[in-house]
């Protein structure tokens, strides 16, 4: 039990801090946000800045040495994954952390050859090509078939809910190889070309304001090389590597931002005004978000270190996403509540506080309640898996 | 950093709880929460012999060199298994405080008793006001002699009934903090004890000091100078028992999973049913919540450095959620736990003693508003971002 960063860990931390002060300036910050599109950064912004993180060789931080990487704990890729959300940096996505620890897992040397020195760089965009408007929480009741046809597979069907489908260089696709069997079976992992014939993204704004994509393949060629792991055996593929992304995702730098922003704000001198942290049940909730954001981070670290032991957590996994994004919940609903009369102005109405983000956020981070494994989906999971209750 | 248990701690905390599962019947537990002491006499001193009465003392004193860390997982596997015992009076209180603010003579008469499990020991502090500010001190202590008398009412005092002597604070200036602690024997002229009846496993007691004359040396520390350790003391029984509300919450769920495991109701076991899955999965939740922040509170004692936003942060939220864990475990046994004689009872009488013991939630996270007001950087934590202004 060691509560304190190594002297190592402290100045890795610094490092990264001072890399995003210098790369996500508030003028950066200003020039580049999409809220239209993209619900944060533009595209080319993104693309650009995840070729900087491989640059600074923040991507393959915990990669084997074998594909050129630097073989870092799970401890620091936590500190990177906390300071990237504190700063509401862009590429931190599948791009550079399911997809090619998933590769590395299961793919092909030839596969591994092609992308990882790419991936690596930060220079491919992806997307994951899982849900369908019939295959949600029910995953593996996909229906996009995948048919062999000589040295190829032939694809055709849709994906829903597919996030950054428009910026993908590639698609990383589950589809069926044999309708006959239990729907576990007979699933198979494709990696997709988006610049393949036949393939087609529409768009669906969302109630957030940005916009989602769905992916049509109609018989889209794939060569049989591109085939990730076993055939029919996809769905190991799909679980093997999502431990990996949920850990990414329940970072608690986020919350931090959170909880940070709100103080700032209840702290902030106004003219003739009482400031409301001030008032002892703004003090109060201001409490309860510090305990929350706290419990969160205190959960991240866990994971990473379990992680750092040479352990595998799983369904602990799940449990720390569950937290931080419940965390993040109520911050949006206290931020709001804090607000006061001026919770509801949106970003750029005049007089709105905090640019508009807290009310921005409550519509956004709704998806945290179902996305990656929705809140009520993750008490199953951590029931039945971590538990040990009956299906 | 490594937010797990070392090999070292992981055994101590095994032996610990398998001691504790086996040391003493539910039965046996009912039937001493109705004794004045409250305690097995022969269980603690089973307990002292595995070391844990000395457990964060010095060698030299007696004491296993376990560390404050070790005796928070101790605590916790005796609240999981609703183990009574002195270790909160003798050791988390008075030999703690003995070894913190007392003389080398103070030390050397009673830390290796203590740690032997011979001598008990426990300090009188809050009183009936029931506050844990300094300025709520009203006990009287003044110059008699070469030495003091004191006067007052202390409340909660622990194990006042099997304690040797108490260590009593009292006021000896008119400032809120001119504080003094004195060792008290429990048989000196002009102490009267009445015993609480309380919820929960402890033998809690009103102590009344009518003029209670004492020599020069009962005097603990320096005169006017107590509350600092006072403090200390209070931030320790705290952490502590955040960790005891953790083993509370442990052994609650442990139950409810077995229960929900084999109770078969509509032909069907009651835990596939979502509901109560949702249930159990939100439970666990806050217990893993509840016990890091308790393993951060300790070990940051444990270190030395300024803890009192990490106690407070583990006592708010382990005060908060534990007693509501007993609830639902409740909840889902339905009624079978509402009888004496299933085990669930212990723990959900234990969860509300815990948690208004050393300061209730409230009490904590008023702790948490002053460092808001007073010391913004402590309050945000070791490592804190520059305030995102950009935004204000």
């Amino acid at each position: 039990m060691d509560l304190e960063p190594t002297a190592e860990e402290a100045a890795f931390r610094a490092e990264v801090r001072a890399f995003l002060k210098r790369e996500v300036t508030p003028e950066v910050w200003a020039a580049h946000r999409d809220l239209g599109e993209q619900g944060m950064w533009s595209p080319d912004f993104t693309k650009a800045f995840r070729r900087k993180l491989g640059a600074a060789g923040y991507i393959g931080m915990g990669w084997p040495a074998q594909y050129g990487g630097g073989g870092r704990s799970r401890i620091f890729q936590a500190i990177f994954w906390d300071e990237m959300e504190y700063f509401r940096a862009p590429g931190l996505d599948r791009s550079i952390t399911y997809v090619p620890n998933a590769l590395m897992a299961f793919g092909t040397e030839q596969q591994k050859a092609m992308l990882l020195p790419r991936i690596i760089k930060g220079e491919l965009s992806w997307f994951v090509g899982y849900s369908e408007a019939e295959a949600g929480s029910d995953l593996a009741n996909m229906k996009t078939r995948a048919v062999a046809d000589g040295d190829d597979f032939v694809i055709t069907g849709q994906k829903m809910f597919s996030s950054d489908a428009h910026m993908a260089d590639y698609g990383w696709v589950a589809a069926r190889t044999d309708p006959s069997g239990p729907k576990h079976k007979g699933i198979s992992l494709f990696i997709v070309d988006m610049r393949s014939p036949g393939v087609k993204i529409t768009k669906y704004p969302t109630l957030a304001g940005w916009t989602h994509h769905a992916v049509y393949f109609d018989q889209v060629r794939v060569p049989r090389s591109m085939l990730v792991g076993t055939q029919d055996e996809g769905w190991k593929v799909v679980m093997g590597a999502i431990d990996f992304e949920r850990a990414a995702l329940s970072s608690p730098g986020l919350v931090g931002y959170q909880f940070d922003r709100l103080l700032a704000w209840c702290s902030k001198d106004r003219d003739g005004a009482d400031r409301p942290i001030d008032d002892p049940l703004v003090q109060d909730e201001l409490a309860r978000l510090a305990i929350e954001a706290e419990g969160a981070r205190l959960m991240s670290y866990w994971l990473a270190s379990l992680h750092a032991r040479g352990l595998m957590p799983q369904h602990e996994t799940s449990l720390a996403l569950l937290v931080k994004r419940e965390v993040s919940r109520r911050m949006d609903i206290s931020g709001l509540d804090l607000l006061g009369p001026h919770a509801p102005l949106r970003a750029g109405s005049p007089h709105a506080q905090l640019d508009g983000e807290v009310e921005v956020e409550y519509r956004d981070h709704l998806y945290f309640q179902f996305a990656a494994g929705g809140f009520d989906i993750t008490r199953n999971v951590v029931a039945q898996r971590g538990l040990g209750l009956p299906r | 950093m490594d937010i797990t248990l070392n090999e070292d701690q992981a055994l101590i905390a095994e032996t610990a709880k398998s001691f504790a599962q086996s040391a003493l019947t539910p039965a046996r537990i009912r039937e001493l929460e109705e004794t004045e002491n409250g305690f097995d006499a022969g269980v603690w001193r089973e307990m002292a012999q595995m070391g844990w009465a000395g457990a964060p003392f010095p060698d030299a004193f007696g004491g296993s060199g376990f560390g404050l860390f070790e005796l928070s997982l101790i605590v916790e596997a005796l609240g999981q298994g609703a183990i009574p015992s002195p270790i909160y009076s003798s050791v988390v209180e008075g030999g703690m405080l003995l070894l913190e603010a007392g003389s080398e003579a103070q030390k050397k008469a009673w830390l290796p008793r203590i740690a032997a499990g011979e001598g008990l020991l426990t300090t009188a502090i809050t009183e009936p006001a029931g506050g844990l500010a300094p300025g709520q001190i009203r006990t009287e202590i003044a110059r008699a002699g070469n030495g003091f008398a004191i006067n007052g009412t202390k409340l909660f005092v622990r194990d006042a009934g099997a304690a040797e002597a108490m260590i009593c604070l009292g006021r000896s200036g008119l400032r809120p903090e001119d504080l003094t602690l004195l060792l008290v024997p429990g048989d000196a002229p002009g102490v009267a004890r009445r015993r609480l009846k309380a919820a929960g496993g402890e033998a809690l007691w009103e102590v009344t000091f009518s003029n209670v004359r004492l020599g020069a040396d009962a005097l603990v520390g320096e005169a006017g100078g107590a509350w600092p350790h006072v403090a200390q003391l209070l931030l320790r029984g705290a952490a502590m028992k955040s960790a005891e509300l953790v083993g509370i919450g442990q052994a609650s769920l442990d139950l409810t999973l077995s229960y929900a495991k084999t109770r078969v109701q509509f032909a069907r076991p009651i835990g596939s049913f979502q509901g109560v899955q949702h249930h159990m999965a939100n439970v666990y939740r806050d217990l893993w919540l509840c016990r890091l922040l308790a393993w951060q509170a300790n070990a940051r004692l444990a270190s030395g450095k300024p803890a009192g936003r990490e106690v407070a942060m583990a006592k708010a939220k382990a005060g908060e959620c534990m007693p509501a864990l007993t609830r639902i475990a409740h909840q889902v046994h339905g009624a079978i736990a509402y009888y004496r004689d299933y085990p669930l009872e212990l723990y959900y009488h234990r969860a509300i003693a815990a948690q208004s013991a050393y300061g209730d939630a409230g009490h904590h996270r008023r702790a948490l508003a002053r460092l808001l007001r007073e010391d913004l950087g402590r309050f945000r934590g070791e490592d804190p971002h520059e305030l995102p202004v950009h935004h204000v």
